[in-house]
């Protein structure tokens, strides 16, 4: 039987500045062996630690096609976000995992992919986009929809230029407080709407961000015609152990962590209002 | 199939004897009237075990904790390495458990057992006999004859590898002696092992054995419909207002998780004090605000009510739905332990009613 709870060392090789409180850590686990034999899918998550700080759920925001080491992007939010928003290249992490299921892909072959993220719900997703540019022909247009609070708060700006140059595929951002040099929309995600056509008939949308933005995104989506099980959306729930077991995760009779992240909405509708799934 | 007998004046030697193959746990009086299950020490067991006590009520500390401590190490580290710390796998012989906290440990095993396989648990679990000794004089609290999970456990037909009812052993007190009933192959083996401290039983102690059930059985006067109770929760039958006035009341203590045999959530937390430290968990609840709440402040669960009815939709509604047996084994500990009155009976005889006024959770008592 193996011990789930038991982390493996992985040293930090390269960090990039996201915005003020964000970065992203590329990471390669310690152990060659397993740094070559690590898998996963795109939506999982690790639990990440500092020996002696603690433990916390952490979207993998690259892609499984890059092998051999892992991005993650951290923004400080309490203890151990901070801790490690402080280390420098070099210093290890603990992580255990992959955990929870997945952003799923095959379904959305010749589709359309609408991917809606707000804030810190951007790293999620980047992994399933790259996964779909990585198989580029297998699906239709592309279209990337992504609010952050500020300028400075969006992640992967250099990513973000990649991604608007790539033929059918349209990248819309906007934020709540823009600055002097900002040119594009502000206002929430859903004000984005307006900018471009959302069409549901043939179109999978892939969902991440807080609560309340979820919330007014799916009112959209449902109005544009996308089907219920066709909206994917990535669930956060405050989390101890990721392996369905110490409870904190529960909705309903679900656990987020294994059950999820990944819930289709059809799925979430059924969950008790009380709940506040979303 | 036969049964047998356990003369009282032998249990010591028994439990001395078996504690030599076995990690043998007790129901077990120290000072006051708490009762424990508690280990056989490695010396001393004659005068330990004096105080060895099967006529107890129900013990309020549940035997979960000998597979799940309330608080455990996960593992130690010092300068970056980790030192794995998971307990030993061992045989466990537990002694003298009530027939809810039997269903109790199989439903918990069954839980850390589900997707991923938690080894400190199932290490601690894995490789044991239980030994069931019904109730004579059952706490006015249980209502186990409503829940269907006691005071005693029917006897299989036939003895599979997979225990079927529950218990290996299951002790009825017939007076000086306990009539022994076989519940599998493995409690059938210890008894050859130990024959000499078991005969077979006659006819008449077996006839005596039916009478000590049934005084039992009468002797549970709180009843409850738990199985309207159950259904009614399944189809979402209960209001609001049930869960509102419970959290008028409830001081959301968490008192009632901690002594309920089936409740499993924990917290996980590390310390560190120089370049050593450790992991560890402990036990949470449900009922605690801050065990939904995130790191940017947001809680799903912010209002008491919804916690309210999260801690009793997860007893008597999800866990039904999902593993067919309700979370609820009727042992009535948490009313027992409860310092506003409150116990999960009446809630099942409340929501069973399906009215919208719920008086005995009102507070005028
Ligand atoms: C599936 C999932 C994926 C996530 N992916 C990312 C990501 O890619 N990038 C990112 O910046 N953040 C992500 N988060 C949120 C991140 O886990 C929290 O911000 C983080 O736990 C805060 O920990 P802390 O110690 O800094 O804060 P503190 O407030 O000091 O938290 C103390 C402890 O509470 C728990 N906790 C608090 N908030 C949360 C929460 N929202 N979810 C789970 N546990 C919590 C943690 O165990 C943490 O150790 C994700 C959360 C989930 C559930
Ligand atoms: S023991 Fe009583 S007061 Fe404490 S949480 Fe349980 S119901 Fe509420
Ligand atoms: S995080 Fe522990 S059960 Fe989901």
């Amino acid at each position: 039987m193996k011990n789930e709870y038991l982390p493996y060392p992985a040293r930090i090789k390269s960090i990039q500045r996201e915005s003020f409180d964000t970065r992203t850590f590329k990471v390669v686990f310690v152990d060659e062996k397993l740094a070559k034999s690590f898998n996963y899918k795109p939506g999982q998550f690790m639990e990440i630690s500092l020996l002696g700080i603690g433990e916390s759920p952490i979207s993998i925001t690259s892609s499984p096609s890059g092998k051999g080491y892992l991005e993650f992007t951290i923004r400080t939010m309490g203890k151990l976000t901070r801790a490690i928003n402080q280390l420098n290249a070099g210093a290890i992490l603990y992580l255990r995992g992959p955990y929870g299921n997945s952003f799923p892909l095959e379904e959305a072959r010749t589709k359309n992919l609408y991917f809606i993220a707000g804030g810190i719900g951007l790293p999620p997703l980047r992994s399933v986009i790259n996964s779909a540019f990585d198989h580029r022909v297998n699906f239709g247009k592309v279209k990337i929809l992504y609010g952050a609070k500020s300028p400075d708060e969006l992640c992967f700006k250099e990513e973000l230029k990649v991604w608007q140059n790539l033929t059918n595929t349209e990248l819309l951002l906007t934020v709540d407080v823009p600055d002097k040099d900002w040119k594009g929309n502000v206002g929430v995600v859903t004000t984005l709407w307006d900018k471009t056509d959302m069409d549901g008939n043939r179109g999978i949308a892939y969902v991440c961000g807080p609560p309340i933005m979820i919330k007014f995104v799916v009112q959209k989506l449902l109005k544009s015609q996308f089907k219920e099980r066709n909206i994917y959306i990535s669930l956060e729930r405050y989390m101890k152990c990721g392996l369905g077991k110490c409870g904190h995760c529960n909705i309903g009779g679900k656990f987020v962590c294994t059950d999820g992240p990944v819930f289709t909405y059809q799925q979430i509708k059924q969950f008790p209002d009380k709940e506040r799934a979303i | 199939m036969k049964d047998f007998l356990l003369k009282k004046d032998k249990i010591k030697n028994l439990l001395i004897s078996a504690s030599e193959e076995w990690d043998t746990f007790v129901p077990w009086k120290d000072l006051g009237e708490d009762l424990q299950f508690v280990k056989l020490p490695g010396a001393g067991k004659e005068d330990f075990l004096n105080k060895l006590s099967l006529e107890y009520g129900s013990p309020l500390i549940p035997p979960k904790t000998i597979a799940f401590p309330q608080l455990e190490l996960l593992f130690e580290f010092e300068e970056g390495k980790i030192k794995e710390k998971v307990p030993p796998p061992t045989k466990k012989l537990l002694f003298g458990l009530r027939a809810c906290d039997v269903k109790a440990i199989l439903f918990v095993d069954d839980f850390f057992r589900r997707n991923f396989e938690d080894i400190y648990y199932l290490n601690r679990t894995m490789d044991k006999l239980l030994v069931l000794v019904g109730c004579k004089t059952p706490p006015r609290d249980c209502f186990c004859t409503s829940t269907k999970t006691g005071p005693f456990l029917p006897v299989p037909r036939s003895l599979g590898e997979v225990r079927k009812e529950g218990f290996d052993l299951q002790l009825v007190d017939i007076g000086d002696s306990y009539l022994v009933e076989i519940g599998s192959e493995k409690g059938k083996e210890f008894i050859e092992s130990y024959k000499s401290f078991f005969e077979v039983a006659s006819k008449k102690e077996v006839e005596l054995s039916k009478d000590a059930k049934k005084r039992a059985e009468e002797a549970i006067t709180l009843k409850v419909d738990f199985e309207k109770a159950v259904k009614n929760f399944c189809e979402d039958k209960v209001s609001r207002k049930v869960y509102e006035k419970i959290a008028e009341r409830c001081i959301y203590c968490g008192g009632c998780l901690y002594v309920c045999p089936t409740c499993t959530c924990f917290n996980v937390f590390d310390g560190k004090k120089g370049k050593r430290g450790e992991r560890s968990r402990n036990w949470d609840a449900c009922v605690f605000e801050g065990y939904t709440r995130e790191a940017s402040g947001h809680n799903p669960r912010p209002e008491k009510w919804q916690r309210t009815s999260r801690r009793y939709e997860h007893k008597l509604k999800y866990d039904y739905l999902t593993t067919g047996m309700s979370g609820c084994v009727g042992c009535g500990r948490c009313l027992a332990t409860c310092p506003v009155n409150i116990g999960i009976s009446q809630v099942i005889e409340e929501v069973a009613k399906n009215e919208k006024r719920i008086s005995s959770l009102s507070g005028k008592d």
